[in-house]
């Protein structure tokens, strides 16, 4: 059984426009957790709670082992941290910087850290001033992954990146799980890469956490089904229907818990189903927070 | 031996059958010989850049299905006598035959002459099994 | 309290601000040695320029390590690192300190030589070491207000109100009997009020600090 690298239990912190709402989740280690959520859902906030950098009001943080933000110093030994609204500093060079981590950090590898150079494709000797938003990401990145850290914690990894460095980046946060007892926490706006690489997904919206389930689980459960209505038949009520669209007599049905039998209550009743489509990741994600801002708009 | 395997966010197909699928076509084709060993779940989710809980899944159907075995704490093989639908062998075959046909033609080969050699590599093929059955 | 950790912040601190450092060293001593051509003027023109220089180098050090590690963006960078905020914010204040010393410690005792050179006026030897522990109140006082105000405008305030500060006592100071009776005279002479304000004064150096450590460390949120 693979320990809980990160767990939040019951946490909440209030500001003036915003609250943070009973944040609860596990993270078991060798896995990566996908964050998604809209700008202001406490994607950030809930990340920086987890650092350690902003105290919860309620409920208790415990990464690798560490209470945050009380222990967040012996915590963050062994975590690597990027964050979108993160900076280095832009009058010194990546060189310095390197040399910089490497001398905090014990597990500093430094032939792996040569190899991210060239990966990512960056020179040493600029200056961070000097560089593109999209290098300076991938700087930020190398410090973070080059001392090996078992916890990598993300903010928009990926955000602004070219196509390009997304594949490498990607593929260089996929190179770490391959070592089972090193995890990753990454929130991203980019649902294609949350849907390709993570093991488990979580949605935020309004300060809370409307979903929590694995992948391939959360795939499987839903579905978008077209039906055909007869003129007398009505409409078949089926279980977790999230949103009805199309027309009276050609429904779409968007549902939250689809398996095989629900075709046979369709069926039953008359209709026929034109077609099950399985649904991307960005259109669970969407029909499950329009669904919900339905039922209680803020 | 294992970068071969392509999938696709967009191809519509589920991602843990598309693993599924290619992997049952690399046996049938003979890149992964009954009883050899495969990359583990993690290799390829890494090899893949895809989520380990995919592979896992897919890994889990194929050994439900009787295409793969995992033993716990050596790793993952191709089942000793894989369960692959008949339908791929089928395509396989016809691939094959059409080859064979177009090859004949253009070496201007007779229909008797092309069915003649058919026969003959049938031939082989039981003669070969006999021998090694009986050795 | 992890001291590696906060040694490599101040020489963290000490790199990117070395320039700044090193320029005023020579910079202070130069204006020194205008000084030394004789002229009236010239001593004025010194103590100008010399305040300048060390309140310069004190408030600009202050605003780069407290303020702009915020507008940069760069202090979730630092905290992301194995560092607690009591760590951090120990880092701060003893880098400015230190920072500040490096510069400050030669250009006063720079001041002192030159006021016991033959033909200078020898009484002014505690007025200028009060003024000068006086600057470095000053810069602790900057130091404090970008550590806890944690705001560019604020702490903007706090350098206005510091130098106000400074030439106000130094008019006060200078008409305190105890100081105003030896200034003009040509001897050194530490008179018991003297004394008095120069300890008070060093004690205040480690009180601000004290502090500033102290209402830190009360705070919930830095991000």
């Amino acid at each position: 059984m693979s320990d809980i690298c990160v767990r939040f239990t019951a946490v909440s912190k209030k500001y003036p426009h915003f609250l943070l709402d009973n944040i609860s989740l596990e993270l078991p280690a060798g896995s990566i957790l996908g964050f998604i959520g809209a700008n202001g859902a406490g994607k950030s906030t809930t990340i920086r709670i987890l650092m350690g950098l902003v105290r919860q009001d309620s409920g208790a943080v415990e990464v690798l082992g560490h209470s945050m933000p009380a222990d967040q110093a012996a915590a963050k030994q062994k975590i690597g941290f990027v964050s979108e609204d993160m900076r280095l500093y832009g009058a010194a060079t990546l060189a310095w910087h390197m040399s910089f981590v490497a001398s905090i950090y014990p597990d500093w590898n430094q032939a792996y850290a040569d190899k991210l150079v060239r990966r990512f494709d960056l020179k040493p000797q600029q200056k961070i001033k000097g560089l593109s938003h999209g290098q300076r990401v991938k700087a930020a990145l190398l410090l973070a992954l080059a001392h090996q850290p078992r916890l990598l914690v993300l903010d928009e990894p990926t955000t602004g990146l070219d196509p390009v460095a997304r594949r490498e980046v990607l593929a260089e946060l996929m190179a770490v799980l391959a070592d089972e007892e090193r995890t990753i926490l990454f929130s991203s706006h980019n649902t294609l890469d949350v849907e390709q690489i993570s093991d488990r997904i979580a949605f935020i919206d309004r300060g809370r956490i409307i979903d929590f389930a694995d992948k391939e689980s959360l795939l499987d459960r839903w579905r978008r089904l077209r039906l055909v209505v007869p003129a007398t038949a009505a409409l078949p009520h089926l279980p977790g229907i999230v949103e009805v669209g199309g027309s009276d007599r050609l429904p779409v049905l968007t549902t939250s818990q689809f398996d095989p039998s629900v075709l046979s209550l369709c069926t039953d009743r008359g209709a026929t189903v034109q077609a099950v489509d399985t649904m991307t990741l960005e259109e669970i994600f969407v029909a499950n927070v329009q669904s919900r801002r339905e039922l209680q708009p803020a | 031996m294992h970068s071969d395997i392509v999938v696709s966010q967009f191809s519509g197909r589920p991602m843990y059958l598309q693993i599924m699928d290619q992997i049952k076509q690399k046996i049938a084709v003979g890149d992964w010989a009954a009883g050899e060993e495969i990359p583990s779940i993690r290799q390829l989710a890494v090899s893949l850049q895809v989520s380990v809980i995919t592979v896992k899944r897919a890994y889990l159907e194929l050994e439900r299905e009787g295409v793969i075995v995992t033993q716990h704490g050596k790793g993952s093989f191709v089942a000793p006598d894989p369960a692959l639908s008949p339908r791929l062998y089928e395509e396989e075959l016809a691939q094959h035959l059409d080859r064979a046909a177009e090859l004949g033609t253009s070496l201007g080969m007779t229909e008797k002459e092309i069915v003649h050699r058919l026969r003959k590599a049938v031939d082989q093929v039981s003669e070969t099994r006999l021998e090694k059955e009986n050795s | 309290m992890n001291y590696a950790m906060v040694r490599r912040l101040i020489l963290k601190d000490w790199y990117l601000n070395r320039w700044l450092i090193m320029a005023s060293v020579p910079a202070g001593l130069a204006s020194l040695a205008i000084v030394l051509t004789g002229k009236p003027v010239a001593f004025l023109l010194c103590i100008i320029l010399l305040c300048m220089i060390i309140i310069g180098v004190g408030a600009q050090l202050a605003m780069a390590t407290t303020i702009n590690e915020r507008k940069e963006q760069t202090l979730a960078f630092v905290m992301s690192l194995p560092v607690s905020w009591r760590e951090y914010t120990a880092a701060k204040i003893l880098a400015n300190l230190i920072l500040f010393l490096i510069p400050w410690l030669p250009l006063t005792a720079g001041a002192l030589c030159v006021l016991l050179l033959p033909g200078a006026t020898r009484g002014l030897v505690p007025y200028t070491a009060i003024m000068s522990v006086e600057m470095l109140i000053t810069t602790c006082l900057i130091v404090v207000a970008g550590i806890i105000t944690e705001s560019q405008a604020w702490t903007t305030v706090g350098i206005f109100c510091s130098s106000l500060g400074l030439n106000v006592l130094g008019y006060v100071f200078a008409h305190l009997r105890g100081i105003s009776r030896y200034m003009w005279g040509a001897q050194v002479h530490w008179s018991p009020t003297a004394w008095f304000v120069l300890i008070g004064e060093l004690l205040m150096v480690p009180l601000l600090l004290g502090l500033t450590f102290f209402v830190q460390s009360r705070k919930t949120d830095f991000l």
